[in-house]
């Protein structure tokens, strides 16, 4: 019985993209992240008048075109990830230098919106919410540099077959998706929700 | 030469489903002023636990396209598959019960 059940849902092209250990990196820093979200939600729900104030002072427009740029470099690390396991490793290269362009350029715009905020009066220490704000953008941009450090190592291994492996490919890439995808809900719960 | 034609097709229809996958999370993104507007109230933003609770799904759907196309969990065993979707329904269920009991604590 078990057997018939383990022929139904596993095929032999079913693998773990990159290291087994990464996903479990993935799912245990995505609790640490969800707990933190929640005691955000929690305290805002104490204080939601001051919370909505010191919400006002950020750019939605800039927050969208934040994620679209990250969301961008999302498709082009999975692109570049297809590449390289179809062999062609100089497109994957040049997909993986689109990756590190795109992280850049959300970098520069997270410092433009830091630079607005903290010129308007807005910092750390100026509200409740605006100490949430810092923080979780602080902490992703930290996971951020942390992917484009893994983008270099990436583009690294595509650059000399007798050091390629598509598992580290996959890793590498398999954190900037994660780097994507705390920015998503970091995005939803500092900038959409009321 | 049948392999090749099979791997071309194979790779031509990865690329356009990453695509896909790519506008669906911008579309989504995009929902997300129009759901925005729909709270404000003259400029000044007002509280909606339908915005918060649009929000927080949209999120989630999101996060399912990024963890199933473009990390490629569609192709991995069953474990892992399982083991993401638990993973999004943890974060979903999490957020929103801590919302609303804030708010009926608050």
């Amino acid at each position: 019985m078990a057997t018939a059940t383990d022929t139904t849902d596993t095929s032999p092209d079913e693998r773990v993209p990159g290291e087994t250990g990464m996903w479990f990196f993935v799912l245990f820093e995505s609790l640490i992240f969800t707990s933190y979200f929640c005691v955000y939600l929690y305290f805002r729900t104490q204080d939601e008048g001051a919370f909505l104030e010191a919400q006002s002072a950020l750019r939605l427009p800039l927050g969208i075109v934040d994620t679209i740029v990250l969301l961008t470099s999302s498709w082009a690390i999975a692109r570049s990830v297809q590449e390289a396991r179809a062999g062609r490793p100089a497109a994957a290269r040049r997909l993986a230098f689109v990756t590190i362009g795109l992280g850049a350029a959300f970098s520069a715009l997270k410092l433009v919106e830091w630079a607005h905020l903290i010129g308007d009066g807005h910092t750390f220490t100026s509200s409740d919410f605006m100490q949430h704000y810092f923080f979780l953008t602080g902490m992703h941009a930290v996971h951020l540099l942390i992917g484009l450090v893994a983008l270099g190592i990436l583009v690294h291994q595509l650059a000399d077959p007798h050091r390629r492996s598509q598992e580290t490919i996959e890793t590498c890439a398999t954190y900037w998706h994660t780097v994507d995808l705390y920015w998503v809900l970091i995005f939803a719960v500092l900038y959409i929700v009321r | 030469m049948a392999t090749t034609s099979t791997e071309t097709t194979t790779s031509t229809s990865s690329r356009l489903r990453t695509f896909v996958a790519w506008l669906l999370l911008v579309a989504v993104t995009v929902i997300y002023l129009g759901i925005d507007h729909s709270a404000d109230d003259g400029g000044t933003l007002v509280a909606s636990t339908a915005v918060t609770v649009s929000a927080v799904l949209l999120a989630l759907v999101k996060v399912r396209i990024i963890m199933r196309e473009l990390m490629d969990v569609r192709h991995a065993p069953p474990f892992l598959r399982r083991l993401t979707d638990l993973l999004v329904a943890v974060i979903g269920v999490s957020l929103l019960a801590t919302y609303f009991v804030g708010q009926a604590i608050a």
